[in-house]
């Protein structure tokens, strides 16, 4: 039992270790996990990138997105196989910090993915980061909100549903969509409450946003999910089409309902976009090449 | 040789080592296996509790969520500006309390403990929610950080934690009335009964140590990531459940040790160290680890039958 226990093991991990590095620079990407497509959408670009330069890609992920303690394990048993790179999407902003001190402790240049570092945080700790690639929710926001503007001919009524409170991607978007809206004083927020990126939540504060104000015109949600919750309400109030609805993220989902005229827009990002030119700049910087501190990659507004 | 229970989880745990040994040159450096003990600090203080808990036949479902509410409680006095012994303290006694609510219900209340402990696991993370309105509290003083990041003779602090209290409890488990009482209780409450054991005592006191060990595990993650995290300890019962079984403990109570545990908690953390070296993709890694737990238990499971099988023919 114990024997062919051992022989399994074995040739289980043999042949887990497939490939070997051949000599080829091993630079490891650590998304917050890979049970989301975004997710799979970067390791895509990122692996099509290694591949033409030349570089071994290894990707390890922890099961949960908000598992920072994980991620930090990830990121040091990473040190520990001597990667020549580590390109990371924080789970948290700020509990990803004594992951990257320790990763600067061991010479391992840190470039950091979609999801921003707390700088002060960074600071405080001593820590410091090769590159920022990623998109602009700010500029995601802003996007959505002159959509908003345009639709509405510069005067309306608007409600936002904000994602989780203290998050920080959904915080960024709604900064960038009220900025917009700043450029049109004719349109006012009449109504904007969390409901916590789920689509029944979402469902639920949009059925009390049309009982308290009946004239609201337009809705932004923070994502996609929810943009689809308040889809249902709108159909629910008997509203369908009279509710211009923008969310974030360009899901399948969403884009079948701006299709199909449910939604009306929706911005995407690029996650394979982000994954290549993080393994660029991994490959330039172990050239000893110097890359810019922030490169953002697009952002744009689907519509119909 | 040691003795009886532990001894398939420790075969287990080499028989793993050796084959990272042989599949990778990064496994077996004195640094990749510090690290290795460092990160099964919080497993290892967390299925440290659950021994016990599991020896008098329970189960503790909430100890993941009290790890958030005992890491909040820690950060929110932090913040305060309370000094760290102080904070650390109110840590302790935040899982302790939520421990001997748990075996208050279980005893005074007569109720399952599966369903206890569930009801505490939404109760202890809910508050913690509540408390931190779902954001995470960081920006401490400089002064806890260092329980993760101190090395006393070159050993990481949280390993040293771990050892100190995986050592304690087996000694009290070992040594003392109080140890030998709990397993009688795990191994026939009735018969404890009538020999005039405090079975409703030693019942309540072994989930108060859960919850103390906990809120223990949850200052090591803290210090860790420097951050305070309401959603943090997630799904961390089912690590601590798992440790435990691997090292040999009955669920059904009774009979099992903390070093058995303690090499449990040493084989998840090896096994998903390895898999990070050997650049495994995160999917199949969920798989391996389930393959692992129940082939570590089997691994047991035959030992035992077969030094059983051998002391019925001697005798």
């Amino acid at each position: 039992m114990t024997r062919l226990l051992a022989t399994l093991a074995l040739f289980a991990l043999a042949a887990c270790n497939r490939g070997g590095d051949g000599g080829r620079p091993v630079i490891a990407l650590v998304p917050k996990t890979m049970n989301n497509p975004f997710f799979v959408d970067m390791e895509r670009g990122a692996r099509a990138a290694a591949d033409s330069l030349g570089l071994e890609l290894v990707v390890q992920a922890a099961d949960r997105e908000v598992d920072a303690e994980r991620q930090l394990q990830i990121v040091e048993n990473l040190i520990q196989r001597r990667v020549a790179a580590l390109l990371v999407v924080p789970s948290g902003s700020r509990e990803i910090v004594p992951a990257i001190v320790k990763a600067n402790a061991a010479d391992v240049p840190v470039l950091v993915v979609d999801t921003r570092v707390d700088t002060a945080a960074l600071r405080a700790a001593g820590g410091r980061v090769a590159t920022f690639v990623g998109s602009d929710n700010v500029d995601g926001g802003r996007l959505a909100g002159r959509f908003v503007a345009e639709r509405l001919g510069g005067a309306g009524r608007v409600a936002v549903l904000e994602g989780v409170p203290g998050h920080e991607s959904g915080d960024a978007r709604l900064r960038g969509f009220r900025e917009a809206l700043a450029a049109s004083p004719g349109v006012t927020v009449v109504a904007s409450q969390p409901a916590d990126m789920e689509r029944d939540r979402a469902f639920q504060v949009m059925q009390n946003v049309l009982q308290a104000h009946p004239g609201v015109q337009a809705v932004f949600a923070c994502n996609d999910v929810m943009a689809l919750g308040a889809v249902e309400a709108i159909a629910a109030a008997g509203k369908a089409g009279a509710v211009t609805v923008v969310g974030f993220d360009a899901q399948d989902d969403a884009r079948a309902a701006i299709a199909a005229g449910r939604m009306h827009a929706t911005v995407a990002q690029f996650p394979a976009e982000m994954g290549r030119q993080a393994v660029v700049s991994a490959y330039r910087l172990l050239k000893g090449e110097p890359v810019p501190a922030e490169q953002p990659v697009r952002i744009e507004l689907v519509t119909k | 040789m040691l003795r009886n229970r532990e001894t398939g989880a420790f075969a287990g745990l080499l028989l793993l080592c050796a084959a990272l040994w042989a599949a990778t040159p990064y496994f077996a450096t004195v640094d990749n296996l510090l690290n290795v003990a460092e990160q099964t600090a919080l497993v290892g203080v967390l299925a440290t509790g659950m021994t016990f808990v599991i020896l008098t036949g329970g189960i503790d479902l909430s100890v993941g969520a009290i790890v958030a509410l005992a890491g909040v409680a820690l950060g929110l006095a932090l913040r305060g500006g309370a000094p760290a012994a102080a904070a650390i303290l109110l840590a302790l006694l935040a899982g302790a309390a939520c421990g001997a609510v748990n075996g208050a219900l279980v005893t005074l209340g007569r109720l399952p403990p599966f369903i206890v402990t569930l009801g505490m696991m939404s109760v202890a993370r809910g508050v913690a929610l509540l408390l931190t309105d779902g954001r995470p509290i960081s920006g401490f003083p400089p002064g806890l950080r260092a329980l993760a990041t101190a090395r006393p003779l070159g050993v990481p602090a949280p390993a040293l934690v771990m050892l100190a209290l995986c050592g304690a409890a087996q000694l009290v488990l070992a040594r003392t009335t109080f140890g030998r009482y709990v397993r009688a209780v795990g191994g026939n409450a009735e018969a404890a009964r009538w020999s005039g054991v405090a079975v409703r005592a030693h019942t309540a006191a072994v989930y108060v140590v859960s919850g103390a060990l906990a809120a223990a595990c949850a200052v090591l993650l803290t210090a860790r990531l420097d951050s305070a995290q309401p959603i943090a300890g997630l799904s961390y019962e089912l690590d601590a459940i798992a440790a435990v079984v691997i090292g040999g403990t009955s669920l059904l109570g009774g009979t099992g040790t903390v070093l058995g545990t303690l090499a449990g908690a040493l084989t998840m953390g090896v096994l998903r160290n390895g898999l990070n070296l050997l650049g495994v993709s995160a999917y199949l890694q969920q798989v391996a680890i389930g393959v692992v737990i129940v082939a570590a238990v089997l691994v047991d499971l035959a030992l035992r039958r077969r030094a059983d099988a051998l002391a019925a023919r001697r005798a």
